[in-house]
C-alpha cells in the first residue's frame, strides 16, 4: 500500500492507503480527524468540505492520490481556539441546530469570503446553495456570513 | 401543573403555596450515584481539570469546587435545543452564571424515566422536574451557607452562584459551599421561581454545543473511535420483506482492508479496517436476493388500490368531496444511520445515536442474551433524528456484527442504505366528504399503502392532517365565496389560542394587501398534537415554468411559557425547511417493490437559494410549556398550497407540487 506525505492544518503527516481512497476517509478512519462529515458519499451535499489550496473541495470524491503536496484545511484547522469571525457570528447567530452539516458550511463560508470580502445574498447563494442543512438553518448562514464580513 | 408530573420523576408534588410551588423531592443525596459520562466524549474547550472533589446532591447535576455545574442532559439531542433547555432549567433554580454550566450526556438508566426523545414532549415532561432538581440544590447550599453564618437560612439569597447573607453584605461562593453541602440531607420539599423571577428561562442561549461542533470536535455517533475497532457496510435485500438466497464474497474478501464477511439472517456485512475498504467490499459481493411477490408492489398500485377503496360509496348530495395525495417521505438526516458496538465479556457497550436509549438497550440484551443492566448505551450527539432514530435497527445490526467478531465495530450506512431502508413517513390519500353548509372543522378518512415499514416522521400524523384541513378548508372558503381568514375565524372561533395566533399572523402578513401578479398568499393553522399552535402564512410566486419560489413565510406561535426564545425561532425556520422539502421537492417512491431513490439527486432537500424570509412572532404566554421540535412542520404545506391557489388559480391536491403541475 502506498505511502502519502500530507499537509493538514500545516501539520505534516504521513498515511498509508489505497490511491483512490477518498480524503474524507482518510481525515476521518486513517487519521481520527473527524470534524470533516461523511453525508452523501458523492459530492452532492457539501458536509465532508475542506481546503485545497484555499479552495472548497469535496473530501468524499477527492482521492489520497490527487492532494499530496497541496494545502488541506480541515474545520479542526480553520483556527486554534474558535475565533474565526465566521465561527464567532455563528455563534452569534445562534445558527447550528443538530450541527452535523456546520463543518461543512463554515469551510465554505471561509472559501467565500477569501474570495469576496463583501458577499451579497445571491453570491451567498451561489457559493453555498449545494451545501445541503436538514434543519433549514440557511437564514442564519446567511446573517453569519454577513456579520463575519463586517467583522474580518 | 399536575399533569407535568409522573411517578417516574421521583418527586412528588404534594401541594402549592404562596408563588412558588412546595413539592415533596425524592432526589438521591448520595454522592457515589453520579452518572458516568459517555466514555469517548473529549472534555469541552471550555472544561477545566476537575479538582478532587466533585458534590452530586441528585442525579441531574454535580457541582465542583470551582463553581462549575454539570448538568446531565437525559434526553437525546439531534438539534431541536433540548441539552441547552435542560441546562437553562437547572441552571435557573440554582441561581448560577450560565458561563459556569457544562452539560453531559447522562447514562440511559431508568432513574431518569423513559428517556425517549420524541412527540415534542421533552420541555413540557421535564420542566418541573429539572427546575426542582436545581431548586433543591441551590436550597442545600443555602443550607450550608446559613448553618456556617449561624443565621436563618429564610434570610439568605442566591445570585450569580454566590450564596448572600442576611446583612446583604457577605457572600460565599457556591465552590466554596460544596464540601458541607455534601454532608447536607437533600430537602423533603423546595420551592422554585415563579415565572416573572427568571433570569435565564426566557433569554435566548443558542445551544451550548455549538463551539464544539463549530470546531469540529463534537462527538456524532460517526466519530466516536475506539481502539482497535472495525468497520462494516452492510448489504440488505432492496426489496422490503425479501429474503437472502445466496451470495459470493470472493471478490470481496480480496478488496485491501476487508477482514472479514459476516452473514446475518437476512443481510450480509463486509467487515474491514476503514469505512472506505468496508464500501468497496459491499461494492464486490454479488448476492441473490428472492423479492417474491413483493416486487409486484408500487406507489402506483398502492394509490389506485386506495382510491378504490375510498371511493366504494358515492358521497350524499350538497356534500364537497375532494382528495389529497401525499407520498412516502424519507427522514434524510444528514448524518446516516449508524450504531457502534462492542461485545465483550458478558457485557456489551454501544454508542448509538438513537432517540430512545431505552429501547436500543432492551433490543441490544434481547440479541446479546445479556440483562438490560449489561448493556451501556451511549447516546452522542446526533446528526438529525426527524424521528427515524426512534427506531433500534441500526443497533440490532451493530451488535449482532460486534458478536460475530469480538470486537468493537461501527457499522455504517450509506446514503443509499439510509433513504432505501427507512421507515417512512407513509403515503397517504385523504378523502373529505364535507355538508356544503357544514359549520364544523373539517376532518379526512386516510387510506394508504403497506409493505414498505413506515414510523414516525417529524409531526408524524399532524403533517398530512394540517394539510389537507388547511387546503380543504380554503376550498371550502372558495364555495363559500368567502376569505380564508374570515372562515378561519369562524371555524376556530371556540378556541381562543388558535384565534391568537391566526389573528397575530394575517396581522404581521399583512394578509390581504396586494402583492404583484404571479404571487400570491396562502394562509394555514395548526395545533400539533394539540397543544402548540402554529400559523403561517406564506408568499409564494410562481414563474412561467411553474417553478414556485416561496419568498416570505410569517410565523405565529404559542407554546406557552418559552424557555429558549431564538432557539423557538430556530425550530419554526426548521420546520418550514423540513416541511417544504416535501411540498416542493423531494419524494420517496416504490416501484418493484423497492424504494428508487438513493442520494440526494433524487432525493432533493431544500437549498439555501430556495429558503424563504422567516419572520417569526411568538405569543407571550405564561401557560404550561409545550414542544416546538415537530409544531414548525405541519401548517407549510397547505399555506403554499393555499398560496399557489391565490397566484394562479391553480389548485393542486397533491404533494410534492411539481413545475409540470402549474405549466400554462
Amino acid at each position: 500500500m502506498p505511502a502519502y506525505d500530507l499537509q493538514i492544518n500545516g501539520q505534516a503527516y504521513t498515511v498509508q492507503a489505497e490511491e483512490q481512497m477518498p480524503l474524507l476517509w482518510v481525515l476521518r478512519d486513517l487519521l481520527g480527524l473527524t470534524g470533516t462529515k461523511f453525508s452523501c458519499g458523492m459530492g452532492l451535499c457539501g458536509s465532508c468540505t475542506v481546503l485545497i489550496d484555499g479552495e472548497p473541495t469535496r473530501s468524499c470524491v477527492t482521492p489520497v492520490e490527487s492532494v499530496v503536496g497541496k494545502a488541506i484545511t480541515t474545520i479542526e484547522g480553520l483556527s486554534p481556539d474558535i475565533s474565526h469571525p465566521l465561527q464567532k457570528s455563528w455563534i452569534e447567530e445562534h445558527v447550528t441546530q443538530c450541527g452535523y452539516c456546520q463543518p461543512g458550511q463554515l469551510m465554505n463560508a471561509a472559501a467565500l469570503l477569501q474570495k469576496n470580502p463583501h458577499p451579497s445574498d445571491a453570491d451567498i447563494d451561489a457559493a453555498l446553495s449545494d451545501v445541503l442543512c436538514r434543519c433549514g438553518t440557511y437564514q442564519r448562514i446567511r446573517k453569519a456570513i454577513h456579520r463575519a464580513a463586517e467583522e474580518m | 401543573m399536575k399533569n407535568q408530573l409522573s411517578r417516574r420523576d421521583f418527586i412528588k408534588l404534594v401541594g402549592a403555596a404562596g408563588g412558588g410551588l412546595v413539592l415533596g423531592v425524592y432526589l438521591d443525596a448520595c454522592a457515589s450515584d453520579a452518572p458516568i459520562p459517555a466514555t469517548v466524549t473529549p472534555l469541552s474547550p471550555t472544561s477545566t481539570p476537575h479538582p478532587p472533589f466533585d458534590w452530586a446532591p441528585n442525579f441531574y447535576l454535580k457541582m465542583d469546587q470551582d463553581g462549575i455545574l454539570t448538568i446531565y442532559a437525559f434526553r437525546s439531542e439531534m438539534g431541536q435545543g433540548i441539552r441547552t433547555a435542560i441546562a437553562m432549567l437547572v441552571a435557573e433554580e440554582l441561581d448560577i452564571d450560565w458561563s459556569s454550566v457544562r452539560i453531559e450526556q447522562s447514562i440511559t438508566d431508568s432513574k431518569y424515566g423513559d428517556q425517549l426523545t420524541g412527540g415534542s414532549v421533552s420541555i413540557s415532561q421535564c420542566y418541573m422536574r429539572t427546575r426542582l432538581a436545581g431548586a433543591a440544590a441551590r436550597h442545600m447550599l443555602v443550607q450550608a451557607a446559613a448553618g456556617g453564618w449561624d443565621v436563618d437560612p429564610a434570610g439568605c439569597k442566591t445570585e450569580a452562584g454566590f450564596v448572600i447573607h442576611p446583612d446583604g453584605q457577605q457572600k460565599i461562593f457556591y465552590g466554596d459551599l460544596v464540601e458541607s453541602a455534601s454532608t447536607l440531607d437533600a430537602p423533603k420539599e423546595v420551592n422554585v421561581k415563579d415565572a416573572s423571577q427568571f433570569k435565564i428561562v426566557g433569554t435566548s442561549k443558542g445551544h451550548w454545543d455549538a463551539p464544539q461542533i463549530l470546531s469540529g470536535k463534537a462527538i456524532y455517533g460517526l466519530d466516536v473511535r475506539l481502539p482497535n475497532m472495525l468497520f462494516a457496510v452492510i448489504a440488505r435485500c432492496p426489496v422490503f420483506d425479501g429474503t437472502l438466497v445466496d451470495y459470493d464474497d470472493r471478490a470481496a474478501k480480496v478488496v485491501p482492508g476487508v477482514k472479514q464477511i459476516v452473514a446475518l439472517d437476512d443481510r450480509i456485512a463486509v467487515v474491514a479496517e476503514n469505512t472506505w475498504a468496508a464500501i468497496q467490499g459491499r461494492n464486490a459481493l454479488k448476492v441473490n436476493w428472492e423479492g417474491g411477490g413483493n416486487t409486484e408492489l408500487s406507489s402506483e398500485g398502492f394509490k389506485n388500490a386506495a382510491l378504490k377503496y375510498l371511493t366504494r360509496s358515492q358521497p350524499k348530495e350538497n356534500t364537497l368531496e375532494l382528495f389529497y395525495k401525499m407520498p412516502y417521505e424519507a427522514h434524510a438526516t444528514m448524518e446516516p444511520m449508524n450504531c457502534t458496538a462492542y461485545f465483550h465479556e458478558g457485557m456489551c457497550e454501544v454508542w448509538a445515536p438513537t432517540q430512545s436509549p431505552q429501547d436500543v438497550q432492551r433490543a441490544v440484551a434481547r440479541i446479546a442474551k445479556l440483562s438490560p443492566d449489561k448493556v451501556i448505551v451511549n447516546v452522542p450527539l446526533i446528526g438529525g433524528g426527524f424521528g427515524r432514530r426512534l427506531q433500534t435497527d441500526y443497533a440490532e445490526e451493530a451488535v449482532k456484527v460486534s458478536m460475530a467478531i469480538h470486537a468493537p465495530v461501527q457499522v455504517v450506512w450509506t446514503r443509499d442504505d439510509d433513504l432505501q431502508h427507512d421507515f417512512y413517513q407513509p403515503m397517504e390519500i385523504q378523502q373529505f366528504r364535507y355538508p356544503l353548509d357544514g359549520d364544523h372543522i373539517p376532518s379526512a378518512r386516510m387510506s394508504g399503502g403497506h409493505v414498505v415499514p413506515t414510523g414516525a416522521w417529524r409531526s408524524v400524523n399532524n403533517f398530512p392532517e394540517a394539510y389537507g384541513v388547511q387546503c380543504f378548508i380554503d376550498e371550502l372558503a372558495l364555495t363559500r365565496k368567502r376569505d380564508p381568514l374570515d372562515l378561519r375565524l369562524e371555524l376556530y372561533k371556540e378556541d381562543e389560542r388558535a384565534l391568537g395566533v391566526i389573528k397575530l399572523v394575517a396581522e404581521k402578513s399583512g394578509w390581504g394587501s396586494s402583492l404583484p401578479d404571479g404571487s400570491g398568499r396562502g394562509l394555514a393553522y395548526h395545533a400539533t398534537f394539540g397543544v402548540t399552535h402554529v400559523a403561517y402564512v406564506a408568499e409564494v410566486s410562481v414563474n412561467e415554468d411553474g417553478n414556485v419560489h416561496v419568498q416570505r413565510v410569517v410565523a405565529a406561535v404559542d407554546c406557552g411559557q418559552v424557555v429558549n426564545p431564538d432557539n423557538v425561532a430556530a425550530q419554526i425556520e426548521g420546520g418550514i425547511v423540513f416541511g417544504l422539502t416535501a411540498t416542493l421537492k423531494a419524494e420517496a417512491t416504490l416501484k418493484d417493490g423497492r424504494i428508487q431513490q438513493s442520494n440526494f439527486h433524487d432525493y432533493p432537500i431544500l437549498q439555501m437559494n430556495e429558503m424563504p424570509l422567516v419572520e417569526v412572532y411568538i405569543i407571550d404566554s405564561d401557560k404550561s410549556p409545550s414542544g416546538m421540535g415537530e409544531m414548525g412542520v405541519p401548517p407549510i404545506a397547505p399555506a403554499v398550497a393555499n398560496a399557489v391557489f391565490a397566484a394562479t388559480g391553480k389548485r393542486i391536491r397533491h404533494i410534492p407540487i411539481k413545475p409540470e403541475d402549474l405549466r400554462a
